[in-house]
């Protein structure tokens, strides 16, 4: 029997890759054209909108720049510990417990001036994102404890975390017995630059420059990326595993949780459950999409911005839920396909002896070498 | 309809096999920049007739642009249905021009965006959230858009030109859904599947508790807290729990369907909510405490057409029609059936109302004297569970 086997190109171009991300983009909205249209839309008509309320216009611009503040920073929290071949799934928790410490700081700090409230805020919630990471990273490090599940699991346990401060201990008197917390001290929202945008984005876009240069340019991200791809070369070398990893997670959490901040000081006037909004799950696409590099993190979380800008839009247009969601995962399931098409190429395999040894080596599983 | 969808996927398939039997080798030729067309919308000023869209039937088309925001899908055959099916009514009432968009989450951006769609992009007149946590977006939204009028459920906040907000007295037909719930229940135990510890809940269960106890005054009920509007996997495991657990009756404060079914399967009863659900578990349904917006909406539409709008807060119970009782199932015992009756009338005719004395809390301390009937501060604010009430009033 004949089997299809993805093998992993020798060498990709960036400016390949970014014309795979393209190509992927256009078949699905060739696709996506043929949804509405058989849903009764109009693609021509819907697709306009889309790119309307994305791209034109100060307000557009500035909604999809807002959007993309917490993707890339949440892109990057997941890139940054996947560069070393880790998996962080929650920086969604992360979020919280960022935005959480940053509200009880502002709640014992709220006679601070602006600036000096905003950078303990901004401080804490890192390390509120931190001290979330610590007990999966410490798992990690020194039990191997699989990251993926640890993380993911304390998600659910920060937002409960929200949910009992809101009815308990932070419940806002003066919101008539609904279980609200405070808002934050007006001092300490984020600056605004244009629009919806404030001074997130300029923070977001530092991080993302700061971190593409450590992990492609410095000592110390030639040894998280080899730690990652190679372990044992790595260990040989005189590389601290542990040390490392916990490094790369932490600040991944710290990442995280600035982003939580940054939202709760940012865009939304106080902490409620609700605050991460998902962009933490989000940012796993996005960092896989970025194929893990916090130098394609921005150009990712823009688009993503952008399609989840225009893709809610639609909805005014008289286009459903369920088929915005749809064309929206469309899009990004299809520059996901692409970026994997761009990478790999598919051998077919023949049976015993019609093919040649070389390939039967080729292991069964669809994916390997990543 | 059905027809029409299935032959253009008829179409699509067939266009499908030619592009596979043919070369494929060519991926973005046809519709990328798109067969233009679309941009001659007319806007607004031309109330004459509409373009062709939509089929409709404007009895006076009162050039009304109306928009409303729903947290759930239409399809929860609950709340946001509700308020869906109150929008269809409003539409027909009217002939205004109605818009909607659905599954919009309460946090971030994208409640802002849409409104702020709606505005600019389809110039709604006037635009109706029905999410409690709209509420601070819809504030700041009508500062900075002062022509278009706000409406909001179930908030607390408003302003005096145009943002006001609107709610009914649910807890009068959660008080005789009670009455038909403690009449049918054998265990004594009624299990009620609550989303949030908030005011609105808690009154909810509390009336509907006096209620079953008007009726039989050994029930219990037992409260489990779901921290979420619309999951349908929760709130049937919480309703399976509370079955296990002894009730066999189940009530809810949800939006979907789920503790009904798992009523239905267990073999046990259930109040339902929103909306009349008893299609979806016909064996168990008693009854239900049901919204009927239609009217409220008719109306805010008409006084924007006329310029008469004036915020307000809005609490309208029974008398008003926005709140009403479902039908009881057939095995309701008829002196029970009768007794409701009754009861409703005393509501609508605002003879009696559910709050009054003597009504204790969970620790017996007297919350409402006897003889007197608890005011709308209060019961807006409401923080405790009456006597009866199994659980914690705090989430």
């Amino acid at each position: 029997m004949i089997r299809p086997v993805l093998v992993r190109r020798d060498r990709v171009l960036p400016a390949t890759q970014s014309l795979g991300f393209v190509v992927g983009i256009l078949v699905a909205l060739v696709l996506g054209a043929i949804l509405l249209w058989v849903s009764d839309n109009s693609p021509a008509e819907v697709y306009e909108r889309m790119f309307d309320s994305a791209f034109m216009g100060t307000d557009s611009l500035s909604r999809t720049l807002e959007r993309t503040t917490p993707l890339a920073l949440t892109g990057l929290s997941v890139a940054v510990a996947g560069s070393m071949g880790l998996w962080n799934i929650g920086a969604e928790g992360q979020m919280m417990a960022g935005a959480i410490v940053a509200t009880g700081v502002a709640m014992m700090a709220d006679g601070l001036s602006g600036p000096l409230l905003i950078a303990v805020m901004l401080a804490s919630g890192v390390a509120g994102g931190m001290l979330l990471m610590l007990g999966p990273a410490l798992a990690r490090s020194h039990l191997g404890v699989s990251e993926i599940i640890t993380t993911l699991m304390l998600v659910y346990v920060a937002i409960r975390v929200v949910e009992w401060l809101q009815v308990g201990p932070w419940k806002d008197p003066g919101s008539l017995g609904f279980p609200r917390i405070e808002e934050v001290p007006d001092q300490a929202s984020l600056p605004g630059l244009f629009g919806r945008v404030n001074i997130g984005a300029l923070i977001a876009l530092g991080l993302l420059i700061v971190f593409s240069l450590a992990v492609s340019r410095t000592a110390w991200g030639y040894e998280l990326r080899l730690a990652g791809s190679s372990p044992d070369t790595a260990r040989y070398a005189g590389v601290s595993l542990r040390r490392k990893v916990l490094t790369a997670l932490l600040l991944s959490g710290g990442i995280a949780g600035l982003a939580g901040t940054i939202q709760l000081t940012g865009t939304e006037v106080r902490l409620t459950p609700g605050l991460s909004n998902g962009f933490g799950f989000s940012g796993i696409i996005v960092a896989a999409l970025a194929l893990m590099r916090p130098s394609g993190v921005a150009v990712v979380a823009f688009v993503f911005g952008a399609v989840q800008v225009g893709g809610q839009s639609i909805q005014t247009l008289g286009v459903s839920s369920a088929i915005s969601d749809i064309l929206q995962a469309m899009i990004l399931f299809g520059a996901l396909v692409a970026a994997v098409f761009f990478n790999y190429r598919i051998r077919w395999t023949g049976p015993v002896g019609e093919s040649s040894g070389e390939e039967l080596e080729e292991p069964d599983i669809a994916v390997e070498g990543a | 309809m059905a027809k029409k969808f299935l032959l253009k996927l008829l179409v699509v398939l067939a266009a499908l096999t030619l592009i596979a039997v043919g070369c494929g080798n060519d991926d973005d030729a046809a519709p990328a920049p798109a067969p233009t067309q679309a941009p001659t919308e007319a806007p607004a000023l031309e109330p004459t007739e509409a373009p062709e869209p939509e089929p409709t039937e404007a009895p006076m088309d009162d050039g009304v642009i109306a928009a409303f925001v729903f947290v759930g899908p239409v399809g929860d055959a609950g709340w946001t249905w509700a308020h869906n099916e109150g929008r269809r009514f409003a539409e027909s009432q009217t002939g205004a021009t109605t818009h909607f968009a659905e599954d919009i989450p309460e946090d971030g951006p994208d409640f802002r965006n849409i409104v702020v769609d709606f505005i600019e992009n389809e110039d709604a007149d006037v635009i109706f959230a029905t999410s409690f946590g709209y509420m601070d977006a819809m504030e700041e939204l009508a500062g900075e858009y002062p022509d278009v009028v706000f409406e909001h459920a179930s908030g607390y906040k408003m302003n005096e030109d145009n943002f006001g907000n609107f709610f009914g007295r649910m807890y009068q037909p959660r008080y005789l859904s009670g009455m038909a719930a403690g009449a049918l229940t054998e265990a004594n135990q009624i299990g009620y599947v609550a989303a949030f510890a908030i005011p609105e809940v808690l009154r909810g269960i509390n009336a509907f508790t006096l209620g079953a106890q008007r009726v039989n005054p050994d029930v219990e009920v037992h409260v489990t807290w779901t921290l979420t509007w619309f999951d349908p996997a929760v709130e049937g495991d919480s309703a399976a729990a509370l079955l296990e657990a002894g009730a066999d009756v189940i009530a809810m404060h949800q939006d979907s369907t789920a503790p009904g079914l798992a009523a239905q399967d267990a073999g046990a009863r259930w109040v339902s909510y929103n909306s009349d659900m008893s299609a979806f578990a016909p064996d168990a349904f008693i009854t239900a405490p049901v919204w009927n917006w239609g009217p409220y909406y008719a109306r805010i539409i008409d006084a924007v057409a006329s310029g008469t709008y004036a915020p307000g807060a809005y609490w309208g119970g029974m008398d008003d029609g926005i709140v009403a009782l479902a039908p009881l199932a057939a095995d309701v015992p008829a002196d029970v059936a009768a007794e409701i009756d009754e009861v409703a009338a005393q509501l609508i005719d605002g003879s009696w109302d559910v709050f009054t004395g003597e009504i204790r809390d969970q620790d017996g301390n007297v919350v409402v004297a006897a003889g007197e009937t608890m005011e709308d501060g209060p019961m807006l604010g409401m923080e405790f569970f009456v006597e009866g009430v199994v659980g914690s009033a705090t989430g």
